[in-house]
């Protein structure tokens, strides 16, 4: 068996937790707090909210003040004590961050390629408002400039005859078939309307 | 006359895809096909971890045992080899024995447990039915883990001399893996 030699207790950790526990060092490494300890209904107030910041890396999409998890009760006390050591939010996460990666924030900083995540969407539905903007835009305008004429004006009606006279005795008889009147439709509705 | 029920929907659209469509949907499929391709190989779950090239988070824990405090700091000066583990995690059985071996052959490096959300009891008892070679601490609230990135064990990271992480490896080690770590640490190849 090779035991190591033992050497000092790194005491200079974190103010608060160095009461005589053995203890990983404090937060932001050798930050110091920026913000004032807390504690009492503040002190978990606060933990809650910062909880709710951080992915538990062991579940799926859930954070760490939602998971049940002995992972995530372990991540939630990490907070509790850096909060109550007196760091500030920004230091909390940034020292989950060091050791887990960016994944672990589940709100992701706005930096980088991140700025696709928060303002892609946003930039997206502006881009697809502009484009059916337009295509309504230019199908008015092309309804305005076919539609400036309609329905041709040159089609006969119901009371002109075409000049030809044979033709017009056609139309003539075909209306007289059709409607029983030579004028085309009968100036009164017909009676009966069986 | 016209057969189209719509006489005023004007001439009716040439046959192929609106080179605006097309280019639109190319802008948007392309990159995603791109980004599916380029991560086809990889494991979704091994995110590289930052500490990677970084100081390593020191601790000082205490032995499983009782003792006194041990701390990285006190093993400074050659490699350690911090391996994350349990006695309730079957794969961290099944490396239990290559690393108890490795402990014995390469006594150039440091090799160190820490217990992750277990009892001191059941551990004790387990080193002594496996046989142990290096020390074993325990971590109570998982302060070490939180601070090495841990999400489930066994992890095993590799540390320099001068207290830097070399590499992290997720899951259980062989033999022949622990083999090639130890090289990385003297800074050569196996």
């Amino acid at each position: 068996m090779r035991q190591p030699t033992l050497v000092l207790l790194v005491l200079a950790a974190a103010p608060s937790l160095a009461a005589g526990q053995p203890s990983p060092e404090p937060a932001g490494g050798t930050e110091a707090p920026r913000s004032r300890p807390l504690s009492g209904a503040e002190l978990d107030a606060r933990t809650n909210d910062i909880g709710g910041l951080l992915r538990c890396p062991v579940c799926q999409g859930l954070s760490v003040a939602d998971s049940p998890s002995s992972m995530a009760r372990n991540m939630k006390s990490e907070v509790r004590q850096k909060l109550a050591a007196g760091y500030d939010q920004e230091q909390i996460l940034t020292f989950f961050e060091r050791s887990y990666g960016e994944f672990v924030r589940l709100e992701p900083p706005i930096r980088g390629l991140n700025w696709l995540v928060w303002f892609g969407p946003l930039a997206a539905l502006i881009v697809g408002g502009l484009v059916v903007a337009w295509i309504v835009r230019r199908s008015q305008r092309d309804v305005a400039s076919a539609g400036a004429d309609p329905i041709p004006s040159d089609l006969p009606s119901r009371d002109t005859l075409p000049a030809d006279a044979r033709l017009a005795d056609a139309v003539r008889r075909t209306r007289k078939l059709a409607y029983g009147w030579p004028g085309g439709i009968p100036p009164e509705p017909r009676s009966s309307p069986s | 006359m016209s057969t189209t029920p719509f006489p005023h929907a004007g001439p009716a659209p040439p046959s192929g895809i609106n080179p605006w469509v097309l280019g639109a949907g190319l802008s948007v499929v392309v990159p995603l096909l791109a980004v599916l391709v380029m991560n086809l190989g990889r494991d979704p779950h091994s995110i590289r971890s930052p500490l990677v090239g970084q100081a390593a988070p020191p601790f000082s824990l205490a032995p499983v045992g009782g003792g006194a405090p041990l701390s990285l700091e006190s093993l400074r000066g050659r490699p350690v080899l911090l391996n994350f583990w349990a006695t309730w995690c079957v794969p961290c059985l099944e490396e239990h024995g290559a690393l108890t071996a490795a402990a014995r052959t390469f006594a150039e490096v440091q090799f160190l447990g820490i217990v992750y959300e277990d009892d001191e009891a059941r551990t004790q008892a387990f080193l002594v039915q496996r046989g142990s070679s290096y020390p074993a601490v325990l971590d109570p609230e998982g302060r070490a883990a939180i601070a090495y990135g841990v999400s489930g064990v066994p992890e095993t990271f590799l540390i320099d001399g001068g207290g830097r992480v070399l590499e992290k490896h997720v899951g259980p080690l062989d033999p022949g893996t622990i083999a090639t770590l130890i090289a990385k640490a003297k800074g050569g190849p196996p």
